[in-house]
């Protein structure tokens, strides 16, 4: 205690107060003040009374002194807060730093979805890709098929329903005498039940020798319903039966579904 | 007197709030100080302007750890003071004047100062002892440092700080009088 009496005593605090000590001993003073409340107290003590020094009640310094100082200072200053005197900036700093990993986190997460969106995306377009391959070629084949309709090497055989077996039921054959070739369109007929399939004949009618062209074969899977036949002999007739899976050595007649002749 | 930190802390960061409470707090005193140096009302009008927008933009070159703020403040107005001195306006104004302290100013010995007791200064002048208006004019209006005082006043480096202690002491009693 001794010693903050001579601290006091010795004027050195006057002289901290003015500004008047060098800045060695400022920060000596500093350290006592840190570490001894009644020093502080003798230091504030004499601020006042300094401060005091021009205290006048009725003395008032014009307003336009503090308008002149808002006016210049708006939008003047620039934050440089200290580090050490406030934990705010620190504060903030960190909250920004942990908003940033989050974000950081959050836009990696978001790259990761969109990875996956992308990969889905690219499966999509191949699935699309392959669609619109299989439908240039169903347009391609369609294509085909009307070029060959309309061709004048083939001609158009009607086959209408048999009236005893199946009277709504008819077909088409579009023939190429030269290159026997027939194309059958089956879309008259009723979809075959499991275990049968129709077949289709070469009909000579005098005598009636019927002559196997071939089968209907995955009636169901052709999309179309026209078939494409070759070798076929030189025909008067097309008849189309209905004939257990494999199908048949003859004609089975009472499954004649249509029949049509081959006009001369 | 007590210092307000946590206003000063506030001003720092930008409170205006703060910054005008603290303009409240210690105006009154620096207004003073820098009058005592220029002797005209406008002029220090204008300087303790400058001094409190010097404060706002250079607020974090203070640290409540490394002095008072009011030390600070002091320094600011002195020096900004003393610079106007050296202004044409300051030498127009005050041609004729030769004073060699405030109280010379304050005790009417010139033309410019029929307005100078308003700011309270004088009622605690007639009361103390010379050396100690010479002390408190070199050290607390002038910002003169230990040595520079004690080469002023031609006395031992020594003897300032127990002469500053006493004087201080004396004023201590007046103002808390008068208070």
């Amino acid at each position: 205690m001794k010693k903050i009496e001579e601290i006091i005593e010795s004027g050195t605090l006057e002289l901290y107060v003015t500004g008047a000590l060098s800045q060695r001993e400022a920060m000596e003073v500093e350290d006592i003040l840190e570490e001894y409340p009644d020093v502080k107290k003798e230091v504030e003590k004499i601020e006042a009374t300094l401060m005091n020094l021009s205290y006048d009640k009725s003395f008032t310094i014009p307003d336009s002194v503090w308008e002149g100082v808002l006016n210049s200072i708006k939008g003047v200053r620039k934050l440089n807060v200290p580090k050490k005197t406030t934990k705010l900036p620190m504060m903030t700093g960190w909250a920004a730093a942990i908003v940033f990993l989050l974000g950081i986190f959050w836009m990696l997460k978001e790259n990761n979805t969109l990875e996956n969106q992308v990969q889905v995306t690219s499966t999509q377009n191949a699935i699309l890709k392959g669609k619109v391959t299989t439908t240039e070629e169903a347009l391609a084949s369609s294509q085909e098929l009307l070029d060959i309709i309309r061709s004048k090497d083939y001609r158009e055989v009607n086959l209408p329903g048999n009236v005893a077996v199946s009277p709504e039921s008819y077909a088409k054959v579009y023939y190429n005498d030269d290159e026997k070739i027939a194309y059958i369109d089956a879309r008259g007929l009723p979809t075959p039940p499991s275990g049968k399939v129709y077949q289709v004949w070469s009909l000579i009618m005098d005598p009636l020798t019927p002559r196997s062209v071939g089968l209907l074969d995955n009636y169901e899977s052709t999309d179309n319903k026209v078939f494409k036949l070759e070798n076929i002999p030189d025909p008067e007739a097309f008849g189309i039966t209905l004939e257990p899976e494999g199908g048949s050595e003859s004609p089975t007649l009472t499954q004649l579904y249509t029949l049509g002749m081959v006009s001369p | 007197m007590n210092q307000p930190d946590e206003l000063i802390l506030e001003m720092q960061q930008g409170s205006e709030k703060a910054f005008a409470q603290l303009y409240e707090m210690y105006s009154r005193a620096i207004y003073s100080v820098i009058h005592v140096i220029l002797r005209d009302n406008d002029l220090t009008e204008e300087v303790l302007q400058d001094v409190f927008i010097k404060v706002w933009k250079n607020a974090n070159s203070y640290s409540i750890e490394k002095g008072r703020f009011y030390t600070w403040l002091l320094n600011i107005a002195r020096n900004t003071a003393i610079d106007k001195t050296r202004s044409k306006s300051f030498k127009n104004a005050n041609k004729n004047l030769s004073t060699d302290n405030f109280v010379y100013v304050i005790g009417g010995h010139n033309d410019l100062n029929q307005k100078t007791d308003a700011i309270g200064i004088q009622k605690f002048v007639d009361k103390l002892k010379p050396l100690c208006i010479k002390l408190l004019d070199l050290l607390y209006f002038k910002g003169y440092t230990q040595s520079e005082t004690a080469e002023e006043l031609e006395t031992p480096l020594g003897t300032i700080k127990t002469r500053a202690r006493n004087c201080i002491k004396d004023l201590r009693k007046l103002t808390l009088q008068e208070v």
